[in-house]
């Protein structure tokens, strides 16, 4: 029960960060970034090519790297379609993954790599007469940790206020002096700075990389962001952690029938969106187009 | 307005409008497939994409309601004409796990044909009276949803299909002419949903909700029709890329196959039947050049080949290319108009540089 109570943490973290980075993009320019997932893959090559450099350079490496890769893709793709229909820009971003996707399957191959980050996370730790497992304990930390900062940033620094500005009516933003390129950046090197640590995270639970690293985890997070209420990065953040600790405590429910997890998760999606449309958290003063 | 005829075409049955795709289709697709037999294997491919892509315009292009869940109707169509018309002494041995009435049933490849297209029209029907209530990115990520349900079920279950397996030996088409008329024939349907009364209410909606609604029609229900419309074309399609591939699978019809079939029409151009039928040409006509480029392209006595995997990169760099050079390219800094969206009724274009 403790253990299940951890690990619904952990992963409800996890996918919460996933989910912020994501949400982060979408609240500046209304992409749907599904080539978040590339840059956590991205950041996981990294890791696990420079390992031999030590843990500690290996990370910064990891972190810089996806940082400057969401850049990139902000300087040579998304910032050429600023004022795009979101449809378009959803598309492009769904191209950028594919895209990267075969990019890394050309350069490490199609097959997993593998490597030990943090050995001593696959250890355990006794507490009273249950076990957990210390990947999840630091796990919950560690997004914890990152959670309140990210939160803080966003509350308390110029950079946060300007995001919420331009999250909340990006023309008016503009009008009032808010720089939006900037803004666009900062919000994609965040991205890039929460998907390494999503990459970290989910690299020491499995131990390998491949070029579909990315790709589940992204869903969900995208999920998240729509179930939390567009447009609103706390929303975001907390949709993305009832998806991850749904996905722990289904999978615990349902016994054998785990392979159908999914299922029973993203019917659960239909209904929570046929329900509240605007998000579970959103004030619904995003109106869609159509 | 140099467009204004063009914007015209589309509240008028048109000969013209039609002729135009039916016979560089069709002529296109018979002078291809005469080069050799495995350029006709390609068309056959080629022809069952086209009809996912028409669908997929008769919803997205005409509601601008973005879909990524028909894949789960190109499933459904191809699993039951599979199921019907694989042979049954294979079916038993190999997809043995099968429901009971699942298992006995045979039949040939028209009536096969015609139940997946009803089945995926009863999916989406169901679906959609559901999803249809939704607008912008939540019904995106609603349709997503039914994509990964469906994917969910379908690769898991041996109850229902093959699970994770291959379901194979599916018949092939007897002659090119079956899917090539089955294409034609959707390319009419698709141009007669969108000049209909309803097709025009629809595209209406898309421009302007709310005022579209105060025309007193119900807009939800005519998402509901076009949804299911267009869930039948895509479970046709599915039909047809069963009878084409001869080996199906859930995964041919996840997150790889939504994604080139909707970046087809968006390169294409969603707001146009002639912008469906040109995105799935060109993006296989591209496909094919790289693959032939791949194996070794012989011109005089120059051999070009390019390494392995370039076909893959170029192909997904292509798409983003065009999506890059497209909306900037043509329409500048102006919101809405996409270059797919020229034959758009007049007077929206307006409204939309207005609303932002």
């Amino acid at each position: 029960m403790m253990q299940l109570i951890v690990d619904a943490l952990s992963n409800g973290g996890l996918y919460g960060l996933a989910a912020l980075g994501v949400g982060l993009v979408f609240g500046v320019m209304r992409l749907v970034n599904f080539a978040h997932g590339e840059l956590i893959a991205g950041a996981a090559y990294l890791l696990v090519t420079s390992l031999s450099f030590g843990l500690v350079p290996a990370l910064i490496i990891s972190i810089v790297g996806a940082m400057l890769l969401a850049l990139l893709l902000e300087l040579g793709v998304f910032s050429r379609l600023r004022g795009a229909d979101p449809s378009v820009l959803l598309i492009a971003s769904f191209g950028v993954s594919v895209l990267l996707q075969r990019i890394y399957e050309t350069i490490f191959g199609a097959l997993p790599l593998s490597g030990q980050a943090a050995a001593w996370m696959s250890g355990v730790w006794q507490v009273g007469n249950t076990q957990i497992s210390r990947g999840s304990l630091v796990t919950v930390v560690l997004t914890l940790t990152l959670l309140v900062a990210m939160k803080l940033t966003i509350e308390r620094t110029t950079l946060g206020l300007q995001l919420r500005a331009a999250s909340a009516d990006f023309q008016t933003a503009q009008l009032l002096g808010v720089r939006s390129n900037r803004v666009i950046g900062a919000a994609f090197a965040l991205s890039g700075l929460l998907a390494a640590v999503v990459g970290f995270i989910v690299f020491t639970q499995r131990g390998q990389v491949d070029p579909l690293f990315g790709v589940n985890i992204t869903i969900l997070a995208l999920v998240g962001t729509v179930i939390g209420g567009l447009g609103s990065l706390q929303g975001a953040a907390v949709g993305g952690m009832v998806v991850g600790a749904t996905i722990s405590v289904l999978s615990n429910a349902l016994g054998n029938d785990r392979t159908y997890t999914y299922s029973v998760l993203f019917v659960l999606v239909i209904v929570v969106l046929l329900v509240k449309p605007a998000g579970l958290f959103g004030q619904g003063t995003i109106k869609e187009r159509v | 307005m140099a467009s204004e005829k063009k914007l015209a075409g589309l509240t008028h049955w048109r000969w013209s409008e039609v002729l135009g795709p039916v016979v560089v289709v069709g002529v296109l697709s018979y002078g291809t497939a005469l080069i050799s037999p495995g350029m006709r294997f390609m068309i056959t491919g080629a022809l069952a994409t086209l009809v996912m892509v028409l669908a997929l315009q008769v919803f997205v292009g005409n509601s601008g309601v973005l879909s990524f869940g028909h894949g789960t109707f190109a499933l459904l169509g191809a699993f039951t004409t599979g199921l019907l018309t694989m042979p049954s002494r294979i079916k038993e041995n190999v997809l043995s796990d099968l429901a009971g009435p699942l298992q006995s049933a045979h039949a040939g490849m028209p009536v096969g044909m015609l139940a997946g297209v009803l089945i995926a029209a009863v999916a989406a029907l169901v679906i959609g009276l559901f999803l249809m209530r939704l607008h912008g990115l939540a019904a995106g990520i609603a349709t997503f949803a039914v994509l990964m349900v469906g994917d969910n079920i379908f690769f898991n279950s041996r109850w229902i299909g093959p699970g994770p397996q291959v379901m194979p030996q599916v018949p092939r088409f007897p002659f090119l002419e079956v899917p090539l008329v089955l294409a034609l024939l959707a390319i009419v349907v698709a141009y007669a949903a969108g000049v209909s009364r309803s097709g025009r209410l629809l595209r209406a909606s898309r421009e302007d909700y709310l005022a579209a609604q105060a025309l007193g029609k119900s807009i939800w229900r005519l998402r509901v029709g076009f949804f299911a419309l267009s869930g039948a074309m895509a479970g046709l399609a599915g039909a047809m890329y069963a009878h084409h591939a001869a080996a199906i699978s859930a995964r041919d019809f996840y997150l790889g196959f939504t994604f080139l079939t909707l970046a087809m029409l968006i390169i294409g151009g969603a707001g146009s039947v002639w912008g469906a039928v040109v995105g799935c040409m060109v993006v296989t006509a591209l496909g094919q050049l790289l693959l032939s480029l791949e194996q070794g392209l012989q011109i005089g006595s120059l051999v070009f080949t390019i390494p392995d995997g370039v076909r893959a990169i170029t192909i997904a760099a292509a798409l983003v290319v065009v999506l890059l050079w497209r909306p900037t390219g043509i329409t500048g800094s102006r919101e809405f108009a996409l270059p797919s969206l020229r034959r758009r009724p007049l007077g929206t274009e307006k409204n939309a540089v207005h609303n932002t």
